[in-house]
């Protein structure tokens, strides 16, 4: 079985007019936290729904397992949008249940031992009756964690997942994160913030839909030549770096 | 897969059950309407031939409200997109709308018809089971109507500005307030290709005729071809892998 989780062969996608990615080639192993780093406007957000299958390469290919998305094979996925995206009348444990529902797991006893265990992981068990309108931005971040894990899919797509999150909520994302991947799941979250890429296994820095440098935090680091250098500081080295081999071509 | 249609209306129905709210407007909006068309017309003859339309006419109207605006939320709240990331099919999503907000409709024409016919004394001959399956047929039209509209409103307010352009028109065409004979012959070529005009049609067929479903078979056409359209039209609008 081969180890790619997913395979993107110079991917280029437009917005019109706008090429948001541009001739993109990426592959990223089974069981990695893979970070997409960059700013607003780089084209995080719009791989992500390539690679979930909103969206259609206007030229190169994706493969996730082997497959390219479709609806067929969206069970072996989950999507945790920008956007919360929940029902906000129904309760904490209904948008689950929902979710769980309509991604195949049809045994009531089986999902309702599920749901529950993912709202404890969430740890919401106190507000599983809660209407989601009722919680906090950081709750819901964490409602919408559980929607997209709840039927266990070995490949997990996070856009900003850790937005609006207090920093004692963020370590526990890493964390559960990070015990994801051991199992085997291979995660995606894209994010601007600096602090989330450090606890990435391997990043992209993105800019106008390229990558400008991939690697590990470390590697990144250690590239820019100094050793003291933070990843904020490596981004801007990179995105200097471009700009002078734009101009030099 | 019918599975998960039946997840998206139950997932719908606990939306509104939960929502006392807009429960509360579902059942009393229709009910203040049917008050005012039965007290401010005197005449029972005038009223028995303007109840039927207005059955025909209230379904119409809150399926395709109710629809467009919960749709509407579904695309600006990013639920729609999340769903479209799912294995859910278009005709899923949209089939799950039809049932979620259909039995509400169903409701909501039940509440109105018995009102109608036991408090405001509305003459009627037809059989009741008839009746509903007739409103349930107005009623998909409407549903899809409402979920096809919502592609074409960036918030929930711009729903409510389609009344003017999809529902009033219809209002005054499809013979609820005078008998579409007597309107200029223009208009009365326009009326043809309004569905409710056959709703309005058949509703007084069944209730003032006391004709059978067999006996309003094109009106029933009509509007089952008018809904097979717009399910189409509402499941093509749910796009997914926009490629660009």
């Amino acid at each position: 079985m081969s180890n790619t989780a997913i395979a993107i062969d110079k991917l280029t996608f437009n917005y019109g007019k706008l090429r948001v990615i541009d001739d993109l080639s990426l592959e990223i192993m089974v069981g990695t936290s893979f970070g997409l780093l960059g700013p607003n406007g780089s084209g995080k957000t719009t791989l992500i729904r390539l690679l979930v299958g909103l969206l259609k390469p206007a030229v190169g290919s994706i493969r996730c397992l082997g497959e390219a998305p479709s609806p067929a094979n969206a069970g072996s996925r989950g999507y945790m949008p920008q956007l919360p995206a929940l029902y906000t009348e129904l309760s904490v444990e209904q948008n689950i249940d929902f979710f769980a529902r309509i991604y195949g797991l049809r045994n009531k006893k089986q999902r309702k031992q599920r749901v529950d265990e993912v709202i404890k992981l969430v740890d919401l068990w106190d507000k599983r009756k809660t209407p989601v309108m009722k919680l906090s931005g950081g709750m819901k971040q964490r409602v919408s964690l559980g929607c997209a894990i709840v039927h266990q899919p070995p490949l997990i797509f996070l856009d900003e997942p850790t937005v609006g999150l207090d920093p004692d909520v963020r370590v526990n994302f890493w964390e559960y994160f990070q015990s994801l991947t051991q199992s085997g799941s291979t995660i995606i979250v894209s994010s601007h913030t600096m602090d989330d890429a450090a606890h990435c296994q391997k990043l992209v820095f993105l800019r106008q839909g390229k990558i400008i440098a991939l690697g590990t935090p470390q590697e990144l680091r250690l590239a820019t030549g100094r050793a003291d250098t933070n990843l904020e500081d490596a981004f801007l080295y990179f995105i200097r770096r471009s700009e002078k081999e734009k101009n030099a071509e | 897969m019918l599975s998960n249609t039946l997840s998206i209306a139950n997932r719908i129905i606990n939306q509104l059950i939960r929502d006392l709210r807009t429960i509360g407007l579902l059942v009393i909006a229709p009910l203040l309407i049917a008050s005012i068309v039965g007290v401010s017309i005197p005449q029972k003859s005038m009223l028995d031939y303007t109840a039927p339309a207005m059955l025909a006419m209230l379904i119409m109207f809150f399926g395709f409200l109710l629809t467009g605006i919960s749709f509407q939320r579904e695309r600006s709240q990013g639920t729609l997109e999340r769903l479209m990331a799912s294995p859910v099919s278009r005709l899923d999503i949209v089939g799950g709308y039809l049932l979620g907000f259909l039995l509400f409709a169903l409701l909501q024409v039940l509440i109105i018809f018995f009102y109608m016919v036991y408090v405001l004394d509305v003459g009627f001959q037809g059989e009741l089971w008839q009746i509903i399956v007739f409103e349930i047929i107005i009623g998909i039209g409407s549903v899809c109507l409402g979920t096809f509209a919502s592609t074409f409103a960036r918030n929930e307010f711009q729903i409510t500005q389609f009344i003017p352009i999809i529902v009033l028109p219809q209002m005054f065409l499809c013979g609820l307030l005078w008998p579409v004979e007597q309107m200029p012959n223009y208009l009365q070529w326009i009326a043809k290709f309004l569905p409710l005009t056959y709703g309005v049609d058949g509703m007084r067929a069944l209730m003032q005729q006391g004709e059978s479903l067999l006996g309003i078979g094109k009106e029933i056409g009509v509007l089952a071809a008018y809904a097979v359209g717009l399910l189409i039209l509402a499941s093509l609008t749910l796009r997914r892998g926009t490629s660009g």
